[in-house]
C-alpha cells in the first residue's frame, strides 16, 4: 500500500510520540512567549498601558522578594479565611444534601432553592455580613474574620449540596434493589452505598469550591471591618495607587488558588485512585 | 390522589413553602433586631419594611424615590453586565470551536483555560479600571472574561462528547468537515453551551455591580455603597440586595427558558417524562 | 474453498471483491495482533451475506475495511472495480451500528432525512423519501416525534429505514438488533427482509447469532478467532420469502448445525 507523502510538520505534530511533549512543550511556550511580551513592553503597547499600571514581571519578583514577611501575613489571613468558611460550608452542604436524600419529598425542592444561590451576587452578601456580626466579639479581627466565613461558607454550601445530592442519588442501577434483597436497613444503604457512591461528587464539588472559595475570600475582604488579607491589600494598594504592588497581591492570590487546586488534586488522586 | 394532596406535593408548592420558611426565620432575626438595636434596619429590617420602601414615594436623594434609583441605577449595571456578557460569550464559543479544531491550540490554550478560574478576575477589577479609564468598558471587559471561562470549557465538553459513532457515520456518507460541524458537532454542544451560560450570566451581574462600588459613577454597586455610608436611605441598600439576587436568578432561569425555545426536542423530552 | 467460490463468480455478477485482505493491530504491549489473516470472498449483487462469528474473529473489522473505515494491511477491497474509498466518495453506503446512533435534536423524520441533506437532495425529495421510508418501516406515525421518545427496537428501525433512504448500493450492517429484546429482533427481522426484497440492495450483516445468520441471509460466511479466518461460506437454500414458521422446520435445524460445526477449533 502506498503512503500519501504529508507534509512534514503536519507527519511530526500527528505522530502519537510527540504528543505528550507537545502537550507540555505547546503551553509552556506560550507563557514564555506572554511573558517576553510582558517584560518587553510589548503587552503595554498593546493594552495601551504603562509599566506603572502594569508592572514588568521582574518588579512583581522584586516587591514579593522584598515584602515578604508582610505578604505570607496577608496569605495567610486569606488562607484561613477561605478554607475554614469552604470546609465547614461543604460540610453543612453535604449535611442539606443527606437531608434532601433521607426527605426527597421536600428535600428535593428545598434544594433548588439552595441552588439558586449559586446565583446569587456574592457581594450583595458581604457588607449584610459585617452588619451581622457586629456583635459576636469586640475585636474587629476577629468578628470581621467571622463575616468572611460567612461569605465564604454560603458560596460553599450551594455548590456542595447541589453536588453530593447527585452523588448520593445517582446511584449504579439496581444497586438499591440489590441492597433491598439483602434486606438491608436505610442506615446500611447510607454507609455501604450512598457514601461512598457521593465521594467523587464531593471532589467534584471542591474543584469548583476552591477557586470560588479564594474568589469569595477576596472579594469579602474588600467590605470587611478590618484591613487584612490578599484581596484587601490588593484594594488599598491601588487607593493609594500603588500599582506595583497590587499586581503583586493579584498574583499571590492567583498562587494560592493554584496551590489549594493542587493539593486538592493530590488528595483526589490518593483518595480516588482505585476508581478509574 | 385528590386534587389538593397533588398541589401540596407538587414542586412549586414545596418551593413556596420554604421561600416562606426563609422568610420566616428573617423576620425572627428581624423582630430580635428590633428589640436589641438602636437602627434595626441596618441590620435586619423587617420584609414588610423593605417592601414599604418600594412603594414607598417618599424622595431618598435628589428628586428620586429609592425604587427609582434602583431601577435608573440597574440600567447601566445590567447594560454593561449584558454586552460583556454577549462578547464573553461569542469568544468562549469561538474559542472552544478553536480548539475542537486544532489539537495544537487545544495544547497550547486548554491550561491555561484552567488558570482563568484561579486569577482573581473581580479582585482585579480596580486594574482593569486603571487601564481602560473608563467604567462601562471595565464592566464590559470584566463580565466578558467571567463569562468566558465557563463557556469556552462546557462548550468544549459538548463538542467532545460526540460519540465515535457519529462521526464513523457522517464519514460513511463523505460529509465535509463543515457539514459535520454544521450538523453534528454544534448541535449537540448546545445543552451544554447552555449549561455555562447558566453558571455565567449571574456571574457577569455580579462583577458588573461589583466594579460599580469602585468608582461614583452610577450603577448599582456605587448605590449600594453609597447607601451603606449612609449617604441616602439604608433602604436603597436591601432593595438592592434583593433586587440583585432576584436579577442574578432571573437571569440563570432565563438562560433555561431560552434553551427550550432553541432546543424543542428538551421540551419534547419532559412531556414524555410527565406522562410517564 | 476459493476455488468453489471463483466457479460461482460466472455465473451472476460480483459485486464485492476481498483479496487475500490481512489486517494486524499493534496491542498494548505493542506486539503484534492479527484482527484478519488472508480472507477471500467474493459478494454478488443483491445478495444478503452474514459473517459470523464469535467477539474478537474480526467480523466487524472486515466489514470495516469494506466500509473504508478502516484501511488493510495488506490485500485489497474492491467493490464493482473500485476502492472503498471512492464508493465511499459517491456516497453509496448505508450503515446501521449496533446502536441506533440518532441526533437527539432532530425528528424521526429529520433523522432519515439527514442523509439526504447532506447529498444535497431537494426538500421535496427529502420529504418524499423519508416518508417512504418511515412507511417501510412502520413508523409513519411517529415520524414528528424525537428519538428519546421511542423505544429501542423503534429506534433501531429509524436507523435501517435512515440507511436504506440513502438508496446505497450497500448496506452494511454491525450486528444492528444485538441489544434488542427477541421478540423485537424477530419483527424486526421480517421489516428488514421485506425492506430488502423492495429495494434488493447488497446486504452485508455482521453477527454473533447463529439462527439470526441462517433466517436471514443468503450465505452465512463462518469467521474464527485467533487469527482472524473465514473457515466456511455455508450456502443457505432455504426459500424466500422466509417466514417466522420456517424455525421450526428440520432443514433449519440442520443449517443452524452445519454452520454450529463448521467453526473451526470448536471453541464455541
Amino acid at each position: 500500500m502506498i503512503k500519501r507523502k504529508k507534509n512534514i510538520f503536519i507527519r511530526f505534530f500527528r505522530n502519537p510520540k510527540v504528543q505528550p511533549f507537545l502537550s507540555v512543550i505547546l503551553p509552556v511556550a506560550l507563557g514564555v512567549l506572554v511573558f517576553a511580551l510582558w517584560q518587553t513592553q510589548i503587552l503595554h503597547k498593546i493594552l495601551g498601558t504603562d509599566t506603572f499600571t502594569l508592572p514588568l514581571p521582574s518588579q512583581i519578583n522584586r516587591i514579593i522578594g522584598d515584602n515578604l514577611p508582610k505578604i505570607m501575613l496577608n496569605v495567610k489571613a486569606t488562607v484561613l479565611v477561605a478554607v475554614i468558611g469552604l470546609a465547614i460550608g461543604s460540610f453543612i452542604g453535604y449535611l442539606i444534601a443527606v437531608l434532601a436524600t433521607v426527605f426527597p419529598r421536600w428535600g428535593a425542592g428545598g434544594l433548588s432553592i439552595v441552588a439558586a444561590f449559586n446565583a446569587i451576587p456574592i457581594v450583595a452578601l458581604a457588607p449584610v455580613m459585617t452588619n451581622w456580626t457586629k456583635d459576636v466579639s469586640s475585636d474587629a479581627s476577629v468578628r470581621s474574620m467571622v463575616a468572611k466565613v460567612l461569605v465564604v461558607m454560603i458560596v460553599s454550601i450551594a455548590t456542595m449540596s447541589v453536588n453530593a445530592y447527585r452523588g448520593l442519588n445517582n446511584l449504579p442501577e439496581f444497586s438499591l434493589d440489590l441492597m433491598k434483597s439483602y434486606a438491608a436497613k436505610k442506615r446500611v444503604v447510607f454507609f455501604k452505598l450512598r457514601l461512598p457512591n457521593s465521594v467523587p461528587y464531593i471532589f467534584t464539588a471542591l474543584r469548583v469550591g476552591v477557586p470560588s472559595s479564594v474568589i469569595s475570600a477576596i472579594v469579602s475582604e474588600y467590605f470587611a471591618e478590618y484591613i487584612t488579607g490578599v484581596g484587601r491589600q490588593i484594594r488599598e494598594n491601588i487607593v493609594i495607587a500603588q500599582y506595583a504592588t497590587a499586581w503583586t497581591y493579584i498574583a499571590v492570590a492567583c498562587l494560592i488558588g493554584i496551590s489549594m487546586y493542587c493539593i486538592l488534586m493530590m488528595f483526589e488522586g490518593i483518595l480516588l485512585r482505585n476508581r478509574k | 390522589m385528590s386534587k389538593a394532596k397533588k398541589i401540596v406535593s407538587s414542586k412549586p408548592f414545596i418551593m413556596l413553602v420554604w421561600v416562606l420558611v426563609l422568610v420566616a426565620i428573617w423576620e425572627m432575626g428581624a423582630a430580635n433586631m428590633e428589640k436589641t438595636k438602636r437602627t434595626p434596619e441596618n441590620v435586619l429590617p423587617h420584609v414588610s419594611q423593605i417592601v414599604a420602601s418600594v412603594f414607598s414615594d417618599k424622595m431618598v436623594s435628589n428628586s428620586q424615590t429609592a425604587t427609582q434609583i434602583v431601577w435608573s441605577s440597574a440600567e447601566a449595571t445590567l447594560e454593561r453586565a449584558f454586552i460583556g456578557f454577549l462578547f464573553g460569550t461569542i469568544f468562549g464559543f469561538l474559542m472552544a470551536l478553536l480548539m475542537k479544531l486544532s489539537g495544537l491550540v487545544e495544547k497550547t490554550i486548554f491550561p491555561y483555560l484552567m488558570l482563568i478560574q484561579m486569577i482573581p478576575i473581580i479582585g482585579m477589577a480596580p486594574i482593569i479600571l486603571a487601564i481602560t479609564h473608563d467604567i462601562g468598558t471595565s464592566r464590559i471587559v470584566i463580565a466578558a472574561i467571567l463569562t468566558f471561562y465557563p463557556v469556552a470549557t462546557n462548550t468544549l465538553a459538548g463538542l467532545n462528547s460526540v460519540s465515535k459513532e457519529k462521526y464513523e457515520l457522517m464519514y460513511s456518507y463523505a460529509a465535509s468537515k463543515w457539514t459535520i460541524y454544521r450538523k453534528v458537532l454544534i448541535p449537540s454542544c448546545i445543552p451544554y453551551f447552555f449549561t455555562g451560560l447558566k453558571i455565567s450570566a449571574p456571574m457577569a451581574i455580579t462583577a458588573s455591580i461589583l466594579v460599580d462600588t469602585l468608582q461614583g459613577d452610577g450603577g448599582l454597586g456605587c448605590m449600594l455603597s453609597q447607601s451603606l455610608k449612609h449617604a441616602m436611605s439604608i433602604y436603597v441598600f436591601w432593595q438592592i440586595v434583593f433586587f440583585s439576587a432576584f436579577v442574578g436568578i432571573l437571569s440563570s432561569v432565563l438562560m433555561g427558558v431560552i434553551e427550550k425555545r432553541v432546543s424543542p426536542h428538551m421540551r419534547a423530552d419532559r412531556k414524555r417524562r410527565k406522562k410517564v | 474453498m476459493s476455488e468453489m467460490i471463483k466457479e460461482r463468480e460466472v455465473e451472476r455478477e460480483v459485486e464485492i471483491k476481498i483479496d487475500d485482505v490481512c489486517m494486524s493491530f499493534k496491542d498494548n504491549n505493542s506486539n503484534d495482533v492479527q484482527a484478519l489473516n488472508r480472507i477471500n470472498l467474493a459478494i454478488k449483487k443483491g445478495e444478503f451475506i452474514a459473517l459470523l462469528g464469535p467477539s474478537g474473529c474480526g467480523k466487524t473489522t472486515l466489514l470495516r475495511t469494506i466500509a473504508d473505515l478502516l484501511e488493510p494491511t495488506s490485500g485489497k477491497v474492491r467493490i464493482s472495480g473500485m476502492t472503498p474509498k471512492e464508493i465511499r466518495l459517491q456516497q453509496k453506503f448505508g450503515i446501521v451500528f449496533q446502536n441506533p446512533v440518532l441526533f437527539e435534536w432532530r425528528t424521526v423524520k429529520k433523522n432519515v432525512e439527514l442523509p439526504l441533506e447532506i447529498m444535497y437532495w431537494s426538500k421535496v425529495e427529502r420529504k418524499k423519501q423519508a416518508d417512504r421510508m418511515l412507511e417501510l418501516v412502520g413508523l409513519t406515525k411517529f415520524a414528528d416525534h424525537y428519538p428519546k421518545q421511542l423505544s429501542g427496537g423503534m429506534q433501531q428501525r429509524v436507523g435501517i429505514a435512515r440507511a436504506f433512504g440513502i438508496k446505497p448500493n450497500i448496506l452494511l450492517m454491525d450486528e444492528p438488533f444485538s441489544a434488542l429484546d427477541e421478540f423485537t429482533k424477530e419483527k424486526l427481522h421480517d421489516d428488514l427482509l421485506k425492506i430488502w426484497r423492495e429495494t434488493n440492495k447488497t446486504v452485508i450483516f455482521v453477527t454473533h447469532n447463529i439462527q439470526e445468520a441462517v433466517y436471514l441471509s443468503d450465505k452465512v460466511c463462518v469467521l474464527s478467532p485467533h487469527p482472524g479466518r473465514l473457515s466456511a461460506v455455508v450456502e443457505i437454500d432455504l426459500p424466500r420469502p422466509r417466514t417466522i414458521g420456517m424455525k421450526d422446520s428440520i432443514q433449519f435445524t440442520e443449517l443452524v448445525a452445519k454452520v454450529r460445526n463448521s467453526f473451526e477449533g470448536g471453541s464455541l
